[in-house]
């Protein structure tokens, strides 16, 4: 189509050629039990204000467009991804990350079942994973609520599994991983 | 007295990787760090006019800009080399006069920040004039199409053809020929971790250190050094925890010798590249591209007499910066194509051709497109003479009699167990059983279709099963390196018993999630004797990792790694006995170490700590036995022996929805022989990763271009790789393990279950079809392709 059809139009602005300058935010957020005063760039990722900012560098980036998982975080709980999210966006919520999660010496029960499954290969994806299976055991329990929701099924697991995604594993292990995580939570919490 | 090996033991690894202690190539932050990013090419193949990078330079927090040119007096081209008769072109690692692929490199910007980077290469500004592309090996080999390379006549990289015994005489002699053109699609390693390096130059003692994601650490050594002008010696390279490779980190790449040349130009600063998924998915390495054509001679019975090959491989614009893959892959399609099968008479014919493509490396048993060829073409036999595809492959399968055999390429074949995996998988994978059922769901559909495509509702599951049996040098026999061109040297472990009575491990494996931290620890404890917690394998780093070019990968580790650890254990019980017996008056060979304690055979009051031994050997050496040296430390270099297959049989049970035609995946099960195992988790974790790799391959992933080269699957939401919803559970029995080697019996997995599952998905899914008669000619079965083989929509062509 020739441009001369066109009716006019007025003269687009000319694009800025650096990026607009926004000016930094100042944010409040618990992160796993710290609270914390961030001055933020507003464009910077929850990711990247975790990773390189506080230097909690367990919650990893696999793909920065939110399919794969890698960089799941807890926001109140919630299984975010924290590459999709932004750091003000954060503002006044609890963060947990893996580190926040258990210690070597003190393992959650996520981490223990885990260990005992030999669930995971290389690691990398392993953080989101771990805080994403957190989520799903707590809000089984949170809806179960006093009564005992009994053993998740492998399809169930597997559908809880299937927005993190590991390249190493075939997932077996890690479905066993959560299994076993279920039965470490159930058998504290009858004792 | 084995206490871990052969068990569950949990992994080492594990407490860092589930807590967040990992340290992955981007965990690292060194003060003073400049953030690289990559101006990158939107086109597949231009000439680059011009590139402005004022506007870049003069963005605040840019450290630097580099194009070729500001690059050329601190990197040398990169020259791949090969086989003789390979046309292989200088390049340098950004792009002169043409790009000629899509991401190919063009400017670097080094800034305070990532994102400042990237900021700073949307304001490089490049003048390109777009040619012609080439997306497909029809477009390569067309004589008056566009080149890759102007310097080159054509762009065929390298041709070879070799013939084995006489296959021209076994076709006069067939009852049938098949003749079938098979297509193996462009596919991607895909780690979770991409690729990443943090390097730093320190002009004060003209030093460079690689911190890194690769598969080994002394190569990088020589093609840093070489590309940098620095002696090898001068340049450190350090892994720490690597998140995945698959094949695709066995090479540097052009971005990281782009950033060491950018580090050689700012000396002092430690300059970090974090390859993003888009980068990794467009141009952090791809495999797999190849056609097949092959005409077989069969006889009236079923058996291969003998095999035309002509295969071609789509190799990407750039060879990788060391080892020559898109050659290498058809030497060992060559070599290993018969298998375990009574085929002696072939000739295979290899070409690689230049297209404009992201860089062919090495993929997960990069040579499974032998397996895979020949399984189709044993189905296709099945299907010509209506023979059951079982049956087809024990006729062919040479008999248990038959071994030692010397394939017709030189590696010989021994211990090799497939016919009883094969009666094994019979029973356990229960065929008969679900040949029933697919045989009544068929009844139920009409004339004999089960289903009915476009009529929702009809009667009848559409059920397939495949069956495949294939072997892997895993790592070969000693013979099967010369038969592959190279002459492999031993694997070589270190260790020193510390002054606390500990045991260091020193490997040149370079593991990357194979566990290698667990699996060589419970043997070297076994070996000596000691609690695994005795025992650190230490990795990874080219300061203290005995000399090898080849690092973790070809699934050797099994037996070379674990080989060398047990010799080198051994060799430190050695020294300790000799040096208890002197100190206890007793006879070396009196002595046995149990849970870290020396003591003699039956007196039991007659005991040394280990930590009392070391602590003499270090510290007190006047104990020691006259003449003996301080310390106590061996290495040990292990040469592997006969065998070193690792087999395996597949079963694959598939249902097709026949309104939609997507494949659910419904039972996966493998019988294998690996020898005797470390640790059964990992093996299995092993096994079960590559099945589920090679269902994706199949099923979902393709890394797709056009006919131009133009690319289109730059993400998660175009590269699809299954998630926990699409691979089953994967049932794994053991053959009992066959002893070739008596010392060493343990045998790699790491690629087997890639290599096995695109063929067992490509046979069940065309036995589901067998009602349509459709054949499988194609590995990437999306449901479109489904459809279409089933003619419900028209082929796209």
């Amino acid at each position: 189509m020739a441009s001369a059809e066109l009716p006019s139009t007025p003269a687009l602005p000319a694009l800025p050629t650096a990026p607009l300058e926004i000016p930094a935010a100042t944010v409040p957020v618990t992160v796993n039990g710290m609270r914390h005063s961030a001055t933020v760039e507003p464009r910077r990722t929850l990711a990247d204000w975790l990773r390189d900012d506080l230097g909690l560098t367990a919650t990893h980036l696999g793909c920065e467009h939110g399919v794969c998982g890698a960089c799941t975080v807890l926001v109140d709980g919630d299984p975010v991804r924290s590459c999709l999210m932004l750091a003000v966006q954060a503002r006044d919520t609890a963060v947990t990350t893996v580190e926040g999660l258990g210690s070597v010496a003190a393992m959650h029960p996520v981490q223990q079942g885990c260990l005992e499954a030999m669930s995971f290969q290389c690691g990398f994806c392993t953080p989101g994973f771990l805080m994403a299976i957190t989520a799903y055991l707590a809000r089984r329990e949170q809806i179960a609520g006093t009564q005992s929701a009994g053993a998740p099924s492998d399809d169930e697991l597997r559908e809880a599994l299937s927005g993190n995604l590991c390249r190493c594993t075939g997932y077996q292990s890690i479905v066993d991983g959560v299994r076993r995580a279920w039965e470490i939570t159930s058998e504290s919490s009858g004792a | 007295m084995q206490r871990f090996t052969g068990t569950r033991v949990t992994r080492v690894e594990d407490p860092r990787i589930l807590t967040g202690g990992g340290l992955y190539i981007d965990d690292r932050q060194p003060h003073g760090l400049g953030h690289a990013a990559f101006v990158r090419s939107p086109f597949a193949h231009a000439r680059v006019h011009s590139i402005d990078t004022a506007a870049a330079r003069a963005h605040p927090g840019v450290i630097a800009v580099f194009t070729a040119a500001d690059l050329a007096r601190h990197v040398a081209p990169i020259v791949t080399q090969g086989p003789p008769g390979m046309s292989c072109p200088r390049f340098t690692c950004l792009a002169t006069d043409k790009v000629r692929m899509v991401g190919d490199t063009v400017a670097l910007v080094i800034a305070d920040s990532r994102a400042i980077a990237e900021d700073a290469c949307e304001l490089v500004e490049v003048e390109y004039e777009e040619l012609a592309g080439i997306g497909s090996i029809a477009r390569a080999l067309a004589s008056d199409g566009p080149r890759v390379w102007d310097e080159l006549e054509g762009n065929v990289l390298y041709e070879e053809q070799t013939t084995y015994g006489d296959p021209d005489a076994a076709f006069t002699r067939a009852a049938h020929t098949i003749r079938e053109t098979f297509v193996q699609h462009r596919i991607t390693n895909c780690p979770m971790e991409t690729r990443g390096v943090i390097a730093t130059y320190e002009p004060g003692r003209n030093h460079f250190t690689y911190i890194g994601t690769l598969q080994g650490t002394q190569m990088a050594r020589f093609v840093i050094g070489s590309a940098l002008a620095l002696p090898t010696t001068n340049i450190d390279v350090i892994l720490g925890d690597v998140g995945g490779s698959f094949g695709q980190k066995t090479s540097l790449g052009h971005e990281e010798l782009a950033v060491c040349a950018a580090a050689k130009a700012l000396p002092g600063r430690p300059v970090k590249w974090i390859e993003d998924r888009t980068e990794n998915l467009s141009v952090g390495g791809q495999a797999r591209e190849e056609t097949v054509t092959v005409e077989a001679a069969v006889d009236a019975d079923g058996r291969i007499l003998g095999l035309r090959l002509d295969m071609v491989l789509a190799g990407g614009a750039y060879p990788t910066s060391s080892a020559p893959i898109t050659t290498l892959v058809g030497t060992l399609a060559r070599v290993l194509i018969p298998g375990a099968y009574d085929i002696a008479d072939y000739s295979f014919r290899h070409r690689a051709v230049f297209t404009n493509k992201a860089t062919y490396v090495a993929y997960r048993g990069p040579w499974a497109i032998e397996t895979w060829v020949r399984e189709r073409v044993l189905d296709r036999i099945g299907r010509e003479l209506g023979l059951d595809p079982v049956e087809v492959r024990r006729r062919n399968l040479l008999g248990a009699d038959a071994f030692p055999h010397k394939l017709p390429a030189g590696p010989t074949l021994s211990g090799i167990t497939l016919r009883s995996a094969l009666d094994k998988s019979e029973r356990v994978a229960d065929w008969a059983g679900f040949r029933a059922e697919q045989a009544s769901e068929r009844a139920r559909g009409e004339g004999g279709k089960p289903g009915h495509p476009g009529q929702p509702g009809r009667p009848g599951r559409v059920l397939g099963l495949g069956v495949v049996s294939f072997i892997e040098p895993a790592p070969g026999p000693a013979d099967y390196g010369p038969s592959i061109g190279f002459n492999v040297p031993p694997e070589r472990a270190m260790a020193r018993l510390e002054v606390d009575g500990s045991l260091s491990v020193y490997t040149s494996q370079a593991p990357h999630g194979q566990g290698h931290e667990t699996t060589l620890a419970q043997l070297a404890a076994d070996e000596l004797g000691v609690p695994m917690s005795a025992v650190r394998i230490i990795h990874s780093d080219s300061r203290t990792a005995p000399f090898s070019m080849m690092g973790t990968g070809g699934s050797r580790a099994a037996t070379v790694a674990s080989g060398s650890v047990i010799g080198v254990a051994r060799a430190v019980r050695d020294q300790v006995a000799e040096i208890v017996a002197h100190m206890l008056e007793a006879n070396p060979t009196d002595i046995e170490v149990v849970d870290g304690v020396a003591r003699v055979k039956g007196s039991p009051d007659k005991a040394m700590p280990l930590a009392q031994v070391a602590m003499t050997a270090w510290l007190a050496p006047h104990y020691l036995p006259p003449g003996r040296d301080p310390g106590i430390e061996a290495t040990f270099d292990f040469r592997a022996g006969d065998g070193g297959w690792t087999q395996s049989v597949h079963s694959c049970f598939v249902e097709i929805d026949p309104e939609t035609g997507v494949v659910k995946v419904l039972r996966y099960v493998v019988v294998e022989d690996c020898g005797d195992v470390i640790n059964p988790a990992i093996v299995e974790g092993q096994i079960r990763g590559g099945i589920a790799q090679g269902i994706g391959e199949v099923l979902y992933e393709h890394s797709a271009y056009d006919d131009d080269g133009t690319f289109k699957a730059g993400t998660f939401m175009d590269y699809l790789i299954p998630s926990s919803m699409e691979i089953p559970p994967i049932e794994i029995h053991h053959v009992d393990a066959t002893v070739v080697t008596q010392e060493v019996n343990f045998r790699g997995v790491g690629e087997g279950g890639a290599i096995g599952a695109p063929a067992a998905v490509c046979s069940a899914v065309e036995d589901a079809l067998s009602p349509w008669n459709a054949k499988v000619l194609e590995q990437y079965l999306p449901p479109s392709r489904v459809l279409e083989l089933m003619g419900v929509i028209p082929v796209e062509r």
